[in-house]
């Protein structure tokens, strides 16, 4: 297969679920991101650090729009991410992935990075909307977060090779051993250090919305790859 | 003397050049939508680029709905 055909292809699936994601994200997440943003305009006026202005509203209307047609685009380029770490991982482990299909695999693997990449660092340290989070702990709240990802998404690849090296009869230790082994970084990784004041129903909501949401584009990306790797074996 | 060799190759291989390919732009794409606060642009604009944060304001709903931290 030639390289570029390969990266173009895996690209354009990537952008495409993320253009999905970024579509579901204007419907499900962002009602909450408005909410969450309009309580942070309350503060401002409370404090004297901006007016309750027909001015203030045209300008915050217009970044707000702004801001909304990022998201899109930041989730195509999300897409792009993840598709590309998707086919990597795809394309090296395709052979030892259970199913009889390319789609089946796909999505076994969707799901395995889903609660990888996804879940487990979502569970240490879950989405929060605008005014939750100190600006002067971002570096290190990021920093912490990529770092789970990072420690789980290793974490399962260290144990796969582990359980290939074991007996069929006893891979399931692998999985044992993940377990432990998550379980203790998740107590290890130190707490999101900021304090929560906004409503915890507003929180609450809004992280369910961010999950359901990620889960979706999870499984889209997931099945577009399956198109799109069912599409070269047809071809071959 | 003559040699015959079988080499048996994949008919779905990737080539590695492709996946070292996407392994940067995953880097460099985590980077960008996930972690700059203003840090490419500093290349060109330099302490203001920190302040302007335009990378961050335009991925703050994503970065929010997909879990990144955010200020």
């Amino acid at each position: 297969m030639k390289s570029s055909i390969f990266i173009i292809s895996i690209l354009v699936s990537g952008a495409f679920s993320g253009l999905i994601y970024g579509g579901i994200n204007l419907f499900v997440v962002e009602p909450f991101l408005d909410e969450a943003i309009g309580l942070e305009n309350q503060h401002l006026f409370e404090s004297g650090k901006a007016e309750d202005t027909p001015q203030f509203w045209i300008e915050y209307e217009g970044y707000r729009t702004w801001q909304k047609g990022g998201q899109i685009f930041a989730s195509v380029i999300l897409g792009i991410v993840f598709g590309s770490l998707f086919g990597i991982i795809f394309s090296l482990s395709k052979d030892s992935l259970p199913g009889n299909s390319f789609m089946k695999k796909s999505l076994i693997l969707s799901g395995i990075l889903w609660a990888t990449i996804f879940l487990i660092p979502f569970l240490k340290y879950p989405s929060n909307p605008p005014t939750v989070g100190e600006e002067e702990t971002i570096v290190l709240r990021t920093t912490l977060y990529l770092m789970f990802i990072g420690i789980s998404g290793f974490g399962a690849l260290g144990f796969y090779k582990i359980s290939k090296k074991l007996f069929k009869n006893k891979r399931w230790f692998a999985l044992l051993g993940f377990g432990a082994f998550i379980a203790s970084i998740f107590i290890l990784m130190p707490e999101n250090p900021d304090k929560i004041f906004a409503p915890m129903e507003l929180v609450n909501n809004f992280r369910i919305a961010s999950a359901l949401s990620l889960t979706c584009f999870w499984i889209i990306l997931g099945f577009i790859h399956g198109l799109f790797w069912q599409k070269i074996d047809k071809k071959q | 003397m003559s040699e015959t060799r079988q080499i048996n190759v994949s008919k779905n291989s990737v080539p590695k050049l492709a996946l070292i390919a996407l392994g940067l732009i995953f880097v460099a794409g985590l980077f960008l939508v996930g972690f700059d606060q203003g840090h490419v642009f500093s290349l060109v604009y330099g302490e203001q680029a920190f302040t302007d944060s335009f990378l961050h304001e335009l991925t703050h709903d994503m970065r929010h709905a997909a879990g990144f931290p955010c200020h």
